[in-house]
């Protein structure tokens, strides 16, 4: 390639042209000599008309583009030379851009797939969950019996669907069995969400009516994983629950659940209308739509309005009060709980990126103070205007470019940390990846804020008296300087004072007492197969026989089975307003809110170290089917019994349907609803060898007082022994209860970074821009020493400089802290937003910060030799 | 240079250039004697735009260059027509064509 060869043999390139240039002028001479001319007028007339050998070169140069590319090269050593020249404050510069860059786009890549990103459905903006909230269901839902006859007249919604709520395991029952995640839905799921199949079809209404034909859609992923992306499956049948079962079609690979549960294969909900009409109220049903285009969300509500007054037609008046209508869109049901969070984490990376930004701004501003008389040498000596602006493009440019590379490796190494620290139930953080156009937003704002600031002295005429070194235009830029140091003040007050209130919440939550002993306590989950447990008896037979196997295991100090555990997840639940205690009126108003239980062997209390109160723990014989014992919490026990002593008193369940039943003990109340929202009263009734409710779930509790990991391979093998195709889950109470902690720590943690990257940056300003300041006025001082200032005065003068903007920003912070930690209320625990020890914390560690960057460099100016600093320019 | 002769039209002398080496390979020099012999002395081409042209169609590999011997034994730059130069040149002339006649048209009617 001729281009890129005369780039690198450029001397030979002008030689050539040199040779070329003088052929013709020598051929113009010998032409005119022919012509009669003598030999030195013929010289002389040739290059009068040639017109200057230097100035045709250099019009052939400028047509080659190397020439352009030889001046952006010249231009870009000339910067980094500049740069190189600055060592203090390229490096400044650059960590504060490249932690602004890679803190936001980290923070972005994350939240981006909570608040901005497009379901993965076809017109997501129309898709609503729709149907009744209860205080023991948040999620809305529709009864069986009156969603029947809804989807027949949807109103406003263009088409509706349904399916089964909950996570339904399945088996596959092949070779190399596997537990799956089966979901029942309606025949109209995928076309209500508006997913196309990548393979195969849909379910027919045929197969989605009770005892139609077994059919599956299978994930994209089972099928990439089990079937090797064959496309032939859909030929094949596969046993499913050992049921042969036809493979209809295959999902796209981005698909998930509107519920966003993990979800293996879908099967046909089967929905039997008239099972559903006879028992109302019916089965429970996750509900679904696509509103018409234009419905509005109010306007939903409005049209259900028939079906609730159906819903609650049977059900007794406690329950009318408390059930409400609800559509939302599908996007604040799935992430209602991130939402907040991801504000907060988004608008708090972003003042990182102001303060990091306005850093900039002012150290470009400084330097650019610095560079006047160079800038003036310049332009004295013929740069033009537009040499200069390019150059300062060039030198800005260079600066975003490394901010730039240093803030991606930033942000990819926050992302990775930000996916490790993460708790469960932030959607689609595994997906989460550096996105090409969040890296694009940030570097352009970077680029922006660089240049204007980086422009702004080349486009201004440097006044001549900038020649001789004197700064003209000092006093407005200071004003501008400290302004943006007052404001990074502000700005990182009001990150301090939130990390700390997200911080002092973690303290709290984690002190939280949980009314359980928690440590050397093992703790298994085990789900049976429905295929190989069918019936509740057998479920029951493995759980005694596992008990019986686990019981010898050396240094066991209780064992015992409970359906579910405390302090969060599923646990049974039902209304204060179903149980009836013997004696007293039954609830007037209201459901009374909701009310917990489990069944529980008779060791779960020792197991879990909750105290018994009154009376006793349920005994061995409790299990048999003439006994009715039950034990209530403190809470649930002074609500039924208020004032009076409860063990002995009789009680009846409404739902359960059971005979009278004696209370024989109090237990102490444990937290059930995690560690932030207030507990429920809980119940607990013997683990029955005749349960009415299946226990294919259930859990195992172990108080050891051997190394627990020890005790957890034991229960592995023990478990193995029993089922080796049970998959059984281990883990330590305290890792559970641990858990529910992470989102809050993952909040606290993420502040409590920024804040402090808001704080180093506060620092690196003030530091940079009194040094600066100093630097500047060295002459001035050196008069006021002369003249008989002692070095502790220059200091005062210097500091108390710096104090005024520090105590300005400071002020506007406290104010900002005021508004911003209110929108935090909902996420804190037990302790008051505005909490004034917190401020005065967050307003001492700045102001000691502020003092110390200062103090470096007004110490130095302290310490001017004043003959030294009078001669300096 | 004479004061009253017209200024080349913008990309002509490109056109001009090509035309001219088409007829065969020859230095910087012995274009612009033939650009004024064919044009019986109406275009003189000045240096500072013949060489930049001349390079500017190198660069763009219209024209291909290489050192040779002139007949009185020099060495010199000579200019081929390269392939593409030539495709260029038909396009240009056949647009310069249009671009006359069309004039010639409205000159006349408006006559």
């Amino acid at each position: 390639m001729n281009w890129i060869r005369r780039l690198f043999r450029k001397s030979r390139a002008e030689s050539e042209l040199d040779k070329e240039l003088r052929f013709h002028l020598e051929q113009q001479i010998a032409a005119a000599v022919a012509a009669g001319a003598d030999l030195k007028e013929a010289r002389r007339r040739a290059q009068r008309e040639f017109g200057g050998l230097e100035r045709v070169k250099e019009e052939v140069r400028d047509t080659r583009w190397e020439t352009h590319f030889d001046n952006l090269v010249r231009d870009f050593r000339y910067a980094f030379r500049n740069l190189r020249k600055d060592r203090r404050f390229s490096l400044v510069a650059i960590f504060a851009l490249a932690l602004g860059i890679g803190a936001t786009t980290a923070v972005f890549s994350v939240v981006d797939r909570v608040l901005f990103r497009g379901l993965p459905y076809a017109h997501d903006d129309r898709l609503v969950s729709f149907g009744l909230t209860a205080p023991i269901e948040k999620d809305e839902f529709m009864l069986g019996a009156s969603y029947v006859d809804f989807r027949r007249a949807p109103g406003l919604f263009e088409e509706v669907t349904s399916m089964l709520p909950g996570d339904s395991k399945c088996d596959l029952t092949e070779q190399s069995a596997v537990r799956l995640s089966c979901a029942r839905v309606e025949q109209t799921f995928l076309s209500t969400l508006g997913v196309q199949l990548i393979l195969g079809r849909n379910f027919t209404p045929e197969e989605d009516r009770p005892n139609g034909p077994r059919v599956a859609i299978l994930s994209y992923a089972l099928w990439k994983d089990r079937y090797a992306g064959d496309p032939s499956v859909l030929s094949k049948t596969i046993s499913l629950d050992g049921k042969i079962t036809r493979i209809a079609g295959v999902l796209p690979a981005n698909f998930e659940m509107p519920t966003l549960v993990p979800v293996d294969i879908l099967l046909p909900e089967e929905l039997d209308e008239e099972v559903q009409r006879r028992s109302v109220p019916g089965s429970v049903l996750r509900t679904f739509g696509r509103m018409k285009p234009g419905a509005t969300v109010s306007e939903g509500i409005v049209g259900l309005q028939p079906f609730l007054e159906q819903s609650l037609h049977g059900a007794p008046p406690a329950f009318r009060k408390e059930i409400h209508l609800s559509v939302r869109s599908l996007r604040d049901r799935q992430v209602h709980d991130a939402i907040l969070a991801s504000w907060i984490l988004l608008g708090s990376v972003f003042a990182v990126l102001l303060v990091a930004c306005t850093n900039v701004a002012s150290l470009l501003l400084a330097r650019a103070t610095g560079r006047q008389r160079e800038l003036a040498v310049r332009a004295a000596l013929g740069a033009s205007r537009g040499r200069l602006v390019r150059q300062a493009l060039v030198e800005s440019t260079l600066l975003g470019l490394l901010g730039g590379v240093a803030g991606c490796w930033i942000a990819h190494l926050l992302l990775r940390l930000f996916v490790s620290i993460a708790p469960e139930g932030i959607p689609r953080l595994q997906e989460a990846n550096l996105d090409l156009r969040v890296i694009t937003f940030t570097l352009g704002l970077a680029f922006v804020s660089v240049a204007i600031f980086g422009l702004a002295p080349a486009l201004s005429n440097p006044a001549p008296e900038q020649l001789c070194g004197r700064d003209v235009r000092a006093t407005t830029r200071r004003l501008l300087r400290q302004t943006l140091v007052a404001a990074q003040i502000a700005v990182s007050l009001v990150l301090l004072t939130c990390a700390g209130l997200l911080l002092r919440s973690l303290w709290n939550l984690q002190r939280a007492p949980t009314g359980m002993e928690t440590d050397n306590v093992l703790t298994e989950t085990i789900s049976l197969a429905a295929y190989r447990y069918p019936q509740t008896p057998q479920q029951i037979a493995f759980f005694a026989e596992l008990q019986r196997r686990l019981q010898p295991l050396p240094g066991t100090i209780a064992l015992a089975l409970s359906d579910t555990l405390p302090p969060a997840g599923q646990m049974r639940s039902t209304i204060l307003a179903a149980v009836e205690p013997e004696g007293y009126p039954p609830i007037a108003e209201g459901t009374g809110g909701a009310v917990a239980w489990r069944a529980v062997t008779p060791d779960y209390f020792s197991a879990l170290g909750i105290p018994i109160l009154r009376g006793r723990t349920f005994l061995e014989h409790d299990a048999s089917a003439s006994e009715n014992p039950i034990i209530l919490s403190e809470t649930l026990a002074s609500q039924l019994f208020p004032n009076e002593d409860p063990v002995g008193k009789q009680l009846r369940l409404f739902r359960l349907q059971t005979p009278w039943r004696t209370v024989v003990g109090v237990a102490a109340d444990v937290r059930n609803n995690g560690l932030v929202a207030s507990s429920d009263p809980e119940f607990y009734l013997p683990w029955k060898n005749d349960p009415v409710e299946s226990l294919s779930t259930s859990q195992i509790v172990l108080r050891t007082r051997m190394n627990p990991s020890a005790v957890a391979a034991w229960m592995r093998a023990a478990t193995a022994s029993l089922d080796p195709t049970i998959p059984a889950k281990i883990e330590r109470m305290s890792e559970r209860v641990g858990k529910l902690a992470e989102r809050p720590r993952f909040n606290a943690v993420l502040l409590s970074l920024f804040a402090a990257m808001g704080v180093v940056l506060a620092a690196i300003g003030i530091y940079g821009v009194v040094g600066f300041l100093v630097a500047q006025r060295t002459r001035e001082i050196g008069v006021r020493m002369a003249l008989g200032a002692t070095s502790r005065g220059i200091l005062k003068m210097v500091l108390w400089n710096v104090a005024r903007w520090t105590i300005a920003g400071a002020a506007a912070g406290i104010l900002g802290a005021w508004f911003c930690t209110r929108l935090l209320r909902s996420l804190l625990f037990e302790v008051s937003a505005h909490d004034p020890l917190l401020l005065a914390a967050a307003l001492a560690t700045l102001l000691v910060v502020a003092l110390v960057a200062a103090w470096v460099p007004a110490r130095r100016a302290a310490r001017f030799d004043p003959l030294v600093a009078l001669r300096n320019e | 240079m004479n004061e009253a002769k017209p200024e080349l039209l913008r990309g002509t002398l490109d056109m001009l250039i090509l035309k001219i080496v088409a007829l065969g390979p020859s230095h910087g020099y012995a274009i612009a004697q033939r650009l004024r012999q064919i044009s019986k002395e109406f275009f003189t081409v000045h240096q500072g735009s013949l060489y930049p042209a001349l390079h500017r169609l190198e660069d763009r590999a219209w024209l291909q260059a290489e050192w040779r011997d002139t007949d009185t034994g020099r060495e010199a730059k000579f200019y081929t027509l390269t392939k593409k130069g030539r495709k260029q040149l038909e396009a240009e002339a056949l647009g310069w064509e249009q671009l006359s006649t069309a004039v010639a048209l409205i000159m006349n009617s408006v006559e």
